[in-house]
């Protein structure tokens, strides 16, 4: 078993969960919509020193939060390229963001007690 | 690896290649979207970079097209369509009578009357745009009225799309599909012509108003046939009125045929409701192969 493949397998699989967290959470602070190349900029300053998911990973879970209504989204032209899709958080996406906190601070107390032993 | 942008989306869409494409018009949007951003977000903080090298860095943050394809498969793999399957039922009633609890029977429905109303716009839309960019393309400003003109048919089959994924359930664009960059006024009307997708797109806009008005009439006869059967009992106990009259002399339907008119309207209906179900679901198969690209 080629154990490169299963790191590989494994980041994903945390990527998985923790990237719908994650975005929800920044756009949950930002006052303004976002785009998905600005949300990406922002996750890179944020944590510069950790290798972070592939950017082009971000839209597909941007949109499946927003197929389940906790985001919502607007077109807007640019002046440097093909128009652009601006995120927001609705309502029920910051409802389920402060249950979703919840669910990882257990999971991070469950995991964190069970590695030390 | 990669010389321009144009490379890096085929790359991923014969990576797509078995997936929805629906999904793979999505996936190209946003990769479009993200990757002429991030460059020319490089080209203006550090102008001495070479082109080739700040594609090479910005496709290296955005994730290969193997990687980027992975990702759109496995997300769309865990969002459910808009409007699930219900679970098949094997029971000869059940399968008759279940068109009542399905959705897809009444998204249909509220389908094929909105048709009705959206074909009768896109028809004029379409030959008045169709018409008017034909007969202007003479003058110089015929031009950009054409290159509206098509835009806007794409628009709407945007637009028209998002309503079949809505009441169909079936999967279409979510994402409209973006022009190149960078492109005179004459090339892009022929990008657009050049394109079938355009035409298809606005034969299916022409065929909407036909099929509206067919539907429409269709769903309205047979429901209110069905509930005409069904309230004939209503009308001659409860306000004694004859159920049908010869030579001015009103005539009674014998007590024991109302319950069997009654069962037939309710038998008519759940035919219509059949009907409805699939002809939406048609409808469906026939949007997608007219508004989506491959």
């Amino acid at each position: 078993m080629d154990t490169s493949l299963a790191t590989k397998k494994f980041q994903k699989e945390m990527n998985a969960g923790t990237s719908s967290l994650v975005l929800l959470s920044v756009l949950s602070r930002s006052k303004k919509s976002m785009y998905g190349y600005q949300i990406a900029k922002h996750l890179e300053e944020s944590g510069p020193e950790i290798p972070m998911m592939k950017q082009g990973t971000l839209y597909p879970v941007l949109r499946s939060l927003e197929e389940n209504g906790l985001l919502e989204s607007l077109v807007e032209p640019s002046v440097s390229g093909p128009p652009r899709r601006y995120y927001k958080i609705t309502e029920d996406g910051k409802l389920a963001l402060k249950d979703w906190l919840g669910i990882w601070k257990q999971t991070k107390k469950f995991v964190d007690s069970n590695l030390k032993g | 690896m990669f010389n321009t942008i144009e490379e890096y989306l085929e790359a991923l869409r014969s990576e797509m290649k078995d997936a929805d494409l629906a999904l793979v018009q999505d996936a190209l949007a946003d990769a479009r979207e993200h990757l002429s951003t991030a460059l020319a977000e490089i080209r203006e903080s550090s102008p001495k970079t070479k082109e080739a090298d700040a594609l090479k860095k910005v496709i290296e943050e955005y994730g290969t097209p193997e990687e980027t394809a992975s990702a759109y498969k496995e997300v769309e793999r865990r969002t459910s369509p808009a409007l699930k399957q219900t679970p098949k039922s094997y029971s000869f009633l059940g399968a008759i009578f279940g068109v009542y609890a399905d959705p897809r029977t009444w998204g249909a429905l509220l389908f094929m009357f909105i048709a009705f109303v959206t074909g009768i716009i896109y028809f004029t839309w379409a030959v008045t745009g169709l018409s008017l960019s034909l007969s202007l393309s003479v003058f110089i400003f015929g031009l950009p009225l054409a290159i509206l003109f098509l835009l806007s048919v794409q628009g709407l089959a945007l637009l028209e799309g998002r309503l079949v994924e809505a009441l169909l359930g079936m999967r279409m664009p979510r994402r409209p599909l973006f022009a190149q960059r960078g492109l005179k006024w004459f090339e892009r009307l022929k990008v657009l012509v050049s394109d079938k997708h355009t035409w298809f797109s606005l034969l299916y806009l022409i065929l909407q108003m036909p099929l509206g008005v067919l539907y429409f009439s269709l769903m309205v006869t047979l429901l209110f046939l069905s509930l005409g059967f069904m309230v004939v009992p209503v009308v001659q106990w409860v306000f004694h009125f004859p159920t049908y009259q010869i030579n001015s002399v009103g005539y009674d339907l014998p007590v024991w045929s109302l319950l069997l008119i009654q069962l037939g309207g309710f038998l008519l209906l759940t035919l219509a409701l059949h009907l409805a179900r699939a002809i939406g679901w048609l409808h469906g198969r026939y949007a997608k192969a007219l508004l989506v690209t491959e």
